[in-house]
């Protein structure tokens, strides 16, 4: 577990998300690194059902990573989290009166992971009821838990391969009281697929009709 | 606890249902060591374990019907260990010849962050307390004897008072749901306790509250 950076890659001018995927993976491919294996982050939301009325319904987010598989991660965004292991899926269902899952909400992101020396790359078309939204990319840094020390090897690492995509500094390791120099972990990783997954939640697709 | 009785089978969500099957007794203080001694002879062969932990019940009161009920555990005398979820179903009805109590269980280990999580979903603790003691295992079978103690001070671990004179002792066995023999080795071994302790099947709806 290393340091990780979880970014949104425009889809390119004229192609599709497939295809941008595929221009991403043959650069990965170029630079030398090799395919390992795919990999997939969900979330799952939850609304707790005994709100007073006038009060927003709080939205309890469920995610897995296939990098952890035994575990599972439940956020409330910008608040509490829990790392849990697979049996907190079954303790969900037995809240199902108090906490209704929202089963159209859904957000996955399937992919390909890539190994290039000390670096993980996962790149993952973003899909929220089988219709793709658009394309998240993960990069690990394994031998360094410290964003601080590593940040400007990760930058020029994406450079290589994302051009003038390249994302700032994710403000999960900003916002720590530490700052930059506090160890990452898991949390941080989902609370950035969580960000970009509901960025691309509020997306409107064109030509759809996406409530 | 400090290890749950550990499973073969995988874990995928929502595919296990999971049963406890439970007896529980109670001896004296005098009548503790009688009762350690008979069991290191009868248990399986292990260095005795003792634990020191503290649990806290948690209720989420819904629009009706009963509150939610979840139970938080942790160790104290291993303060860096993960936190224990668990969730109690009603006690199964069904064949009044069955020896012991069963009912649904689900087991989550949890981080360090679960009392604020827990407080964040809108469970309140209702009540605390610290439980020490042994524990045992046979097989499958765990058997836990402990003393229960009040804590005076909320969230104080420290200053606790004893509960009663004597000590609780439960005789559980985790397995999934339809396999009814457990409670025959259950039941068979309870046996072997007999005349040092009485275990027997108690119903928890049936405390007075």
């Amino acid at each position: 577990m290393g340091v990780t950076c979880v970014c949104q890659v425009p889809i390119a001018e004229g192609k599709s998300v497939q295809q941008t995927v595929d221009v991403l993976q043959k650069k990965l491919e170029q630079l030398g690194s090799v395919k390992q294996g795919s990999f997939c982050v969900d979330c799952e939301t939850y609304h707790a059902t005994g709100n007073v009325v006038g009060q927003p319904s709080k939205l309890l987010y469920v995610m897995h990573n296939s990098e952890t598989p035994l575990s599972c991660m439940a956020l409330f965004e910008g608040g509490p989290y829990l790392v849990a292991d697979a049996n907190f899926d079954v303790l969900m269902s037995k809240l199902k009166s108090h906490f209704q899952n929202a089963k159209g909400h859904k957000v996955e992101s399937r992919g390909s992971r890539y190994r290039y020396c000390d670096f993980l790359i996962k790149v993952g078309t973003v899909t929220m009821s089988s219709s793709a939204r658009g394309i998240s990319v993960e990069v690990e840094y394994c031998p360094c838990v410290v964003p601080g020390d590593c940040w400007n090897l990760m930058k020029e690492f994406m450079q290589s391969f994302l051009g003038t995509s390249v994302p700032e500094l994710p403000s999960v390791f900003a916002a720590k009281p530490e700052g930059l120099f506090a160890a990452a972990d898991c949390v941080d990783t989902m609370t950035q697929y969580l960000e970009l997954f509901n960025k691309l939640r509020k997306l409107q697709i064109p030509g759809s009709n996406v409530r | 606890m400090e290890a749950p009785p550990v499973t073969v089978m995988p874990v995928t969500g929502g595919a296990i249902n999971m049963m406890e099957y439970l007896l529980q007794g109670s001896v004296l203080d005098q009548a503790l060591e009688s009762l350690l001694h008979r069991l290191r002879g009868l248990c399986d062969n292990m260095e005795p374990e003792t634990f020191t932990d503290h649990e806290l019940v948690y209720l989420l009161k819904g629009q009706q019907g009963n509150p939610f009920i979840l139970r938080a555990r942790r160790s104290l005398s291993h303060p860096t260990s993960p936190w224990h979820l668990r969730y109690l179903g009603q006690p199964e009805v069904g064949d009044k010849s069955r020896h012991a109590l069963v009912r649904n269980c689900v087991d989550v280990a949890a981080s360090q962050s679960l009392p604020e999580f827990l407080n964040e979903m809108g469970f309140r603790m209702d009540h605390e307390f610290v439980a020490s003691g042994h524990i045992f295992r046979k097989g499958a079978m765990k058997v836990v004897v402990s003393k229960v103690s009040r804590i005076l001070v909320p969230g104080n671990t420290e200053n606790t008072e004893r509960m009663s004179l004597s000590y609780l002792v439960e005789l559980s066995i985790l397995a999934p749901a339809g396999q009814d023999t457990v409670s025959e080795d259950m039941r068979s071994f309870a046996e072997q306790l007999k005349p040092l302790i009485h275990l027997e099947k108690i119903d928890p709806s049936k405390q007075r509250h």
